[in-house]
């Protein structure tokens, strides 16, 4: 007998403790009360008064009773759905860690001329193609933005470009209500019904708020459509510690989550029990090239921090990593993609997005993009920890093979090692003889190689004509009521 | 040399806006010549602050609050100086300065405005989600040298093309440079709506309004 034995079942990464997590939400709470949020639309302001908030013009003031209440009444986990075969392959609560791509990048990488070109409907499908093949991405953003379509209803052509092309959760991103309402639309038709997509989410809404404190109509009539309509959504301040919060990051921390819980008050509200997955890209402003960091130190420190929060309020959390300030796809960008993926890895905020981005999320690459899928298998494996077992132990065996043996012909050895070890499949570790007869090419040439084998020869699941048919009618509608 | 300017000078420099107002006052109210004041002591801190920022020195919170003390203490001494008739203190140019329509993005649009405060300018900034008739009512309200439009998005980069066109329209291009700037902008896109410059970083942005403005005045 094992009298209270305690196991890691993985390896895990912890900033704050529960005291540190209960002051930080308690600054936000305090936050709320004392100094509140604006709110730019009218109709959500008038929920929160009734709901007991104190309404100064567009600020309005939430007693901490309500956070509370949104706490309790928010679902703990949140489930998403593979498009094409409604099976439930994500579940975002706890420390389960999933990773995707980031949406709106106004450029990216030709894999075939290396040039950084505006992006398009076109780049946007590729990219969910390439997405789509590879094992340790979980869910798709649309590392792009439709441009070359009349850009009021892009958000259509965007989606619709991304669901035929992989049938991975999907996170949209949308220009108003409006078009949130016809890519809900067309999830349902993907789904087979509003029913079927309420049960099996196979979108999350990406919406944000303006920090410091603010809500802006489109964000606010978004966040209330999901709410109303039981779409997960992720609500996601994008702060810069320095500029539109405090330099600190105890002071980042606080007035970022009070931007978020403000948010949830609203949406449960809204509707009680709706699925809601707080956010938090949470960074520096760097004071000499004034740019907003994807690939500070900070940057991962603060997201970790926050997971340690989401765990702490038991809330579904969206995270950051895989991506960098770096122009190109160099050293630069792998050690800030691994740093970033394996600590979010380790702290398990659940959505875990942005893999892919350079140029601080101006530029998506895909080759950054396979380069991270493979760091994040090689974070997997570390997460898995060790298994401490009498069959793992493998006393027996040893005494077995005993001093000055090997265990290369054991069927010990046999049984474990694919599973007990990660296997690379971009990583080189070739003898030298080996890799220079296969061309002396670096980890960036061997990525190209493989987006332009995906690019080439990855057909993903398709959707029936009739489906396709009735999206792109949608598409074209709005279409049509843009042109008039 | 009057020890005030000396004073004035590292209150710039310290991004001290109390004390830089405060010292503007005293050379008012105790008759020192309030041209010198400003060669002497406020432009020669942000002069300081600005070469220290260009070699890394100097962080962006030194200049937006350097930019600031700078403001305070020109804005109380303007009066004084129009009435010695002296062109010292007048702006570099007048900029009107905003986000497009569809468009609350403000830090870089912030930041551009600190740096041309910085630089001499008049930054009259009208602030997030404006449309063309608000940049050319405020432009002409003002008289302006320069409209400078920020936009971060691909689905309001179009609106700095509507601002070109409304200008066209209105009969008030040749009245105004046009300058464009933001994330997904582009030199070719400036090109292409028709605007006087295109810059990618607040420095650049600066440059480019010193360059548009002696252009203006051959
Ligand atoms: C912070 C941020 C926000 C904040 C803005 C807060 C604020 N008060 O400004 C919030 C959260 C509100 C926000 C909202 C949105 N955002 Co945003 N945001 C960013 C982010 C992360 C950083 C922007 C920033 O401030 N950078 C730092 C400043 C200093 O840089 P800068 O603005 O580029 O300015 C510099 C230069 O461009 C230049 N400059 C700027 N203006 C001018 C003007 C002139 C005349 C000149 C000469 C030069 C010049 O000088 C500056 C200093 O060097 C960018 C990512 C990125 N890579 O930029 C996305 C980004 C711009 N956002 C994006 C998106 C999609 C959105 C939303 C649509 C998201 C949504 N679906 O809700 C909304 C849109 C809201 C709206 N209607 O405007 C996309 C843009 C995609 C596109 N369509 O082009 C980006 C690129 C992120 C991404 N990869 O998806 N965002």
């Amino acid at each position: 007998m094992k009298s209270g034995y305690v196991a890691n079942r993985s390896t895990r990464f912890s900033v704050l403790s529960d005291d540190q997590c209960r002051e930080i939400v308690s600054a936000s709470k305090e936050i709320l009360e004392r100094t509140g949020v604006k709110i730019f639309y009218q109709e959500a302001v008038e929920i929160l008064r009734k709901a007991g908030c104190s309404v100064d013009g567009e600020q309005v003031r939430i007693p901490s009773r309500l956070v509370d209440q949104a706490l309790r009444m928010v679902p703990k986990r949140v489930t998403l759905c593979n498009s094409r075969t409604g099976e439930r392959v994500m579940h975002l609560e706890g420390y389960n860690a999933y990773f995707g791509t980031g949406s709106d990048t106004p450029f990216y990488i030709d894999p075939y001329t290396g040039e950084r070109r505006p992006s398009s409907t076109q780049s946007v499908g590729n990219n969910c193609r390439v997405i789509d093949a590879l094992p340790n991405l979980d869910f798709v953003m649309s590392l792009g933005i439709s441009q070359d379509v009349p850009q009021p209803v892009y958000d259509r052509y965007q989606y619709e470009a991304m669901v035929l092309n992989t049938s991975k959760p999907i996170v949209v991103t949308a220009n108003d209500a409006q078009g949130f309402a016809d890519i809900i639309e067309m999830a349902e038709i993907v789904a087979g019904g509003p029913e079927k997509l309420r049960r099996n989410p196979l979108i999350v809404l990406y919406a944000e708020p303006i920090s410091p404190l603010q809500h802006s109509m489109e964000s606010i009539t978004k966040l209330m459509m999901a709410a109303n309509k039981e779409v997960p959504v992720v609500y996601t301040p994008c702060v810069m510690a320095g500029a539109t919060v405090p330099a600190t990051m105890a002071g980042t921390l606080a007035c970022g989550l009070a931007e978020s819980l403000s948010g949830l008050v609203l949406h449960q509200l809204t509707k009680e029990g709706a699925p809601f997955i707080m956010g938090g890209v949470f960074t520096i402003m760097d004071m000499q090239s004034t740019i907003f960091s994807y690939g500070a130190p900070e940057f991962h420190l603060l997201e970790a921090a926050l997971a340690d929060i989401a765990h702490y309020l038991n809330l579904p959390m969206f995270g950051t990593c895989g991506c960098s300030d770096s122009k190109v796809v160099d050293e630069q960008a792998g050690i800030e993609a691994a740093m970033s993926i394996l600590l979010m890895a380790q702290a398990g905020p659940n959505l875990n997005h942005d893999v892919g981005y350079i140029e601080y999320g101006s530029t998506a690459s895909l080759e950054m993009l396979v380069i991270c899928d493979e760091i994040i298998g090689m974070a997997r494996r570390i997460v898995r920890g060790i298994e401490v077992n009498p069959e793992t132990l493998a006393v027996d065996v040893i005494d077995q093979v005993g001093p000055g043996g090997h265990f290369l012909k054991t069927a010990h050895t046999r049984k474990f090692f694919k599973t007990e070890t990660w296997y690379p499949t971009l990583i080189d570790r070739k003898i030298y003889a080996n890799w220079k007869s296969d061309g002396s090419k670096t980890l960036t040439q061997r990525a190209n190689e493989k987006v332009i084998s995906i690019l080439e020869s990855y057909q993903p699941e398709q959707l029936s004509p009739d489906v396709k048919q009735k999206l792109r009618a949608v598409v074209e509608r709005a279409a049509s009521k843009c042109q008039k | 040399m009057n020890q005030v300017f000396e004073e004035i000078k590292q209150a710039v420099i310290d991004g001290d806006d109390e004390l830089a107002a405060e010292l503007a006052q005293k050379v008012l109210d105790e008759g020192i010549n309030p041209v010198e004041a400003v060669q002497e002591g406020f432009i020669k801190g942000i002069d300081e602050i600005g070469t220290k920022w260009k070699s890394g020195e100097a962080f962006l919170p030194d200049v937006m609050m350097a930019a600031d003390a700078l403001k305070a203490g020109l804005t109380l001494l303007e009066p004084a100086v129009a009435e010695s008739g002296s062109q010292e203190g007048e702006p570099v140019g007048r900029i009107v300065l905003g986000t497009v329509a569809g468009d609350i993005h403000d830090i870089g649009k912030n930041i551009v405005g600190a740096l041309l405060t910085a630089a001499g300018f008049k930054v009259y900034d009208i602030d997030i989600d404006q449309s063309a008739q608000s940049f050319l009512a405020k432009a002409e309200e003002v008289g302006a040298d320069i409209i400078a439009a920020s936009a971060l998005l691909t689905t309001t980069m179009g609106e700095q093309k509507e601002l070109v066109k409304y200008l066209v329209e209105k009969n008030l291009r040749d009245q105004y440079r046009v300058i464009i700037g933001g994330g997904p902008t582009t030199k070719e896109w400036g090109d292409e709506i028709g605007a006087d410059g295109w810059a990618e970083t607040a420095d650049q942005a600066v440059e480019l309004c010193k360059e548009l403005v002696l252009d203006i005045k051959r």
